[in-house]
């Protein structure tokens, strides 16, 4: 049994915990609404309103095998990018553009189509866009050229992003994937089947 | 001690009192960057020593506009937002210009005069029922001319500047004519 006084004490120390943890909350709360996306003090960066994830379908890559990459790209929330196919021939379509290896031959690229959404500055005409999740796969190839062992895939995402109000320049975002090539009959595993299933059912 | 165990409870309230201030202070800064039109006179000052080429291909610097009021336009043809707000600068242009000011678009692409050229040429915009091309000047920037307007991460963004090339106010989203009126009317 605690004496009246100290519990008196007791009580006093654990509502100063709580306040105390409240204050620290608050502040946490009002520092993180300022760390929101923003770079020159207004907007985001450009470069970081798409977060690119990369994957390949398979491991390893054998020689003479069909394979894909697949660039799943996060849009930051309230944003769009065109689609690869925009509604107007000014606007700056969505492209990935690999920059392929001797040995890796790309057989086509498969852009998801674009949702037509009305916008405040495009009231009336709906435009075609990407937003929140999009996966785009490059339909690859390596034949006998293919260099044996660890090799990387480099690409470009080109994207222009606006938000309801506001556009931000275009944006070349370099992206790159690591695969490794193996001889000819190797056996070889499907990887991340769910990205590339999803992907090929839009 | 009861009369301490007060005074703590006061001064943590109050700390939480000023820390949700603080929070609330700090996120309507930030919803005001992401609203259409807002203007800010953050980091303003004397304009920048800035020349462009204009679509004849000569240089032309912003200092050559000073007598005059300036509402410095950066837009870009793949802008969407920009060209919506265009014929209302075309009609701000027509209303003052007599009265010594002037709209300055400064054309943001990449692709510079092979696209912008075209577009100014071609495109009408209708301004009251009437189909008009542009009215005001249009320029070339680049990343040097938004490096000295402090760096510009979205359009249309538009800066206006006093007759003795003070820069006023920055505009971040499209414009509103009605607002902008009574900013030119105020410096003119």
């Amino acid at each position: 049994m605690i004496p009246p006084p100290r519990r008196r004490v007791l009580r006093a120390a654990v509502r100063g915990t709580l306040l105390l943890i409240a204050v620290c909350a608050t502040f946490a709360a009002a520092g993180s609404a300022l760390r929101a996306p923003q770079d020159g003090g207004n907007l985001p960066s450009p470069s970081a309103v798409v977060q690119p994830h990369v994957y390949v379908s398979l491991d390893p890559v054998p020689r003479e095998r069909e394979f894909e990459v697949a660039v799943q790209a996060e849009i930051a929330r309230g944003f769009h990018v065109n689609s690869h196919t925009p509604s107007e021939t000014y606007l700056i379509p969505t492209t990935l553009t690999p920059n392929l290896l001797a040995g890796i031959q790309l057989a086509g690229t498969i852009y998801p189509p674009g949702q037509l959404e009305k916008f405040p500055f495009s009231p009336d005409k709906p435009l075609s866009v990407y937003t929140g999740s999009v996966t785009m796969r490059l339909k690859l190839s390596a034949d006998a050229r293919a260099p044996l062992g660890a090799t990387t895939i480099r690409m470009t995402l080109r994207y222009q992003a606006c938000n309801s109000t506001t556009c931000l320049p275009p944006v070349n975002l370099p992206v790159s994937v690591r695969l490794e090539v193996a001889a000819v009959g190797t056996d070889a595993r499907s990887t991340h089947p769910e990205i590339f299933r999803a992907a090929s059912s839009n | 001690m009861k009369m301490r165990t007060a005074a703590y409870g006061i001064f943590l309230a109050l700390l939480v009192v000023a820390a949700s201030f603080y929070g609330w202070k700090s996120r309507a800064a930030f919803r005001k960057w992401q609203t259409a039109g807002d203007a800010s006179t953050s980091s303003l000052g004397n304009e920048p020593d800035v020349t462009f080429a204009n679509l004849q291909g000569q240089s032309e610097t912003l200092a050559s506009l000073k007598g005059k009021v300036v509402l410095v336009n950066f837009w870009a043809t793949w802008c969407d937002p920009c060209k919506e707000e265009i014929p209302g600068l075309m009609e701000l242009q027509e209303k003052y210009a007599g009265r010594g000011f002037t709209v300055l678009g400064v054309a943001m692409d990449d692709d510079g005069k092979s696209v912008v050229q075209p577009f100014v040429e071609k495109t009408q915009f209708d301004v009251g029922g009437r189909s008009m091309n542009i009215n005001y000047p249009i320029v070339l920037g680049d990343d040097d001319v938004a490096t000295k307007f402090g760096g510009l991460f979205g359009f249309p963004v538009s800066f206006l500047i006093s007759r003795d090339g003070k820069v006023e106010k920055k505009y971040l989203g499209e414009l509103t004519e009605d607002a902008m009126e009574k900013e030119i009317e105020g410096l003119l």
